[in-house]
């Protein structure tokens, strides 16, 4: 039978093991900025703000996860990720990849985003074929979940 | 009488989908079939399974269900999206002979086409990927691999094809194309994938 003294040293271990997990996570997450795609076209004006800084959109630009894309009222924009998902938004829209894991050896998938105004057109990649459920895209109203390939959201402010 | 013509109208537009607000419209995908999405909202589920069907998202109850969208509806809200989108990802795979990083004839000739597909494109993120069969061992097929692969890789610079991100790896003899036991010669597995997108 275990004592407390025991119990709570275990209690404390604990703590300190998932804490250390905690932290060595967040370390991990914010030293990988690897893009996870690139911008492939842009017209008028469009831009990509990565950790607080905007800058204009070009072409080969890479979008890393929590990047968001906006474009003007004349502005369009087309993306491709890594996982061969293909995105392209017209003018003035808003959209934010949230999440994204694409390692299909350890089965981490996700594709988590936000189109918060404007119109996207969306064809789906390999996460999508691999783990469908893994796919979400949010809107204002709703979220769509992916079940496969090719759709288009339009959201108005 | 003024006002019920009024609802019904309002009506009849909720049901054409010509309410104004957020939606979502299936299309046909590239590969000619048709997938599928699940709203999720307010309301519950809906999910779309027909090309040029489209749904409210956070539909006001009664007589918001899935709908069909007309070209015309299409083309006035989503054109400028749709020509921004970039040129579809292409795969490509090239075969090499037994034990080498010399592609066999057939694919020495296809591999012109393969580059010059690229080049058109434009800008595009290039991954090449070296794979073996299963007769030698593992460790060495791992290194075949990327010979493989660096062997194509610098073609495709001698081409001076302007690529936004080119990475080269090996998968060995880890991702087969044509399932076999180990030890076994097979051409179709002695290959090369270029991915592009």
């Amino acid at each position: 039978m275990l004592s407390d003294k025991d119990a709570l040293y275990r209690f404390a271990r604990t703590v300190l093991v998932l804490g250390f997990l905690a932290a060595s996570g967040l370390v991990v997450a914010d030293e990988i900025s690897e893009p996870v795609g690139y911008i492939m076209k842009v017209q008028g004006q469009a831009t990509v703000t990565s950790r607080g800084q905007t800058i204009d959109a070009r072409v080969g630009q890479a979008v890393i996860i929590g990047a968001t894309l906006r474009t003007g009222t004349e502005g369009s924009m087309g993306v491709t990720l890594s996982d061969n998902t293909v995105m392209s938004f017209g003018p003035n829209s808003e959209f934010t990849l949230d999440e994204y894991q694409f390692e299909p050896a350890h089965e981490e998938l996700k594709l988590s985003a936000r189109i918060s105004r404007g119109t996207l057109n969306f064809i789906s990649g390999v996460i999508a074929k691999l783990k469908p459920e893994a796919v979400e895209l949010k809107t204002p109203t709703g979220t769509i979940g992916v079940r496969g390939t090719h759709f288009l959201v339009k959201v108005s402010e | 009488m003024l006002q019920k013509t009024f609802w019904l109208l309002c009506l009849a537009l909720l049901m054409t989908g010509c309410a104004t607000g957020n939606y979502v419209v299936l299309l046909e995908s590239p590969d000619g079939t048709t997938g599928a999405v699940v709203i999720e909202d307010a309301q519950g589920q809906t999910r779309l399974d027909r090309k040029h069907q489209g749904a409210v998202i956070g539909s006001r109850g009664f007589g918001s269900g899935p709908f069909d969208v007309g070209d015309l509806r299409i083309a006035r809200d989503f054109s400028d999206a749709l020509a921004a989108q970039p040129a579809l990802p292409q795969r490509f795979q090239l075969y090499f002979k037994i034990g080498s990083a010399e592609l066999t004839e057939e694919s020495e000739r296809a591999i012109e086409d393969v580059f010059e597909t690229i080049g058109q494109r434009g800008p595009s993120a290039v991954s090449v990927i070296g794979h073996t069969d299963t007769l030698s061992g593992q460790r060495w097929n791992e290194q075949l691999g990327l010979i493989r692969a660096k062997a194509v890789a610098e073609m495709l610079r001698q081409r001076h094809i302007d690529v936004i991100d080119l990475k080269v790896s090996s998968h060995g003899e880890r991702n087969l194309l044509i399932d076999t036991p180990d030890g076994v010669s097979e051409p179709r597995n002695r290959r090369v994938e270029i991915s592009v997108r």
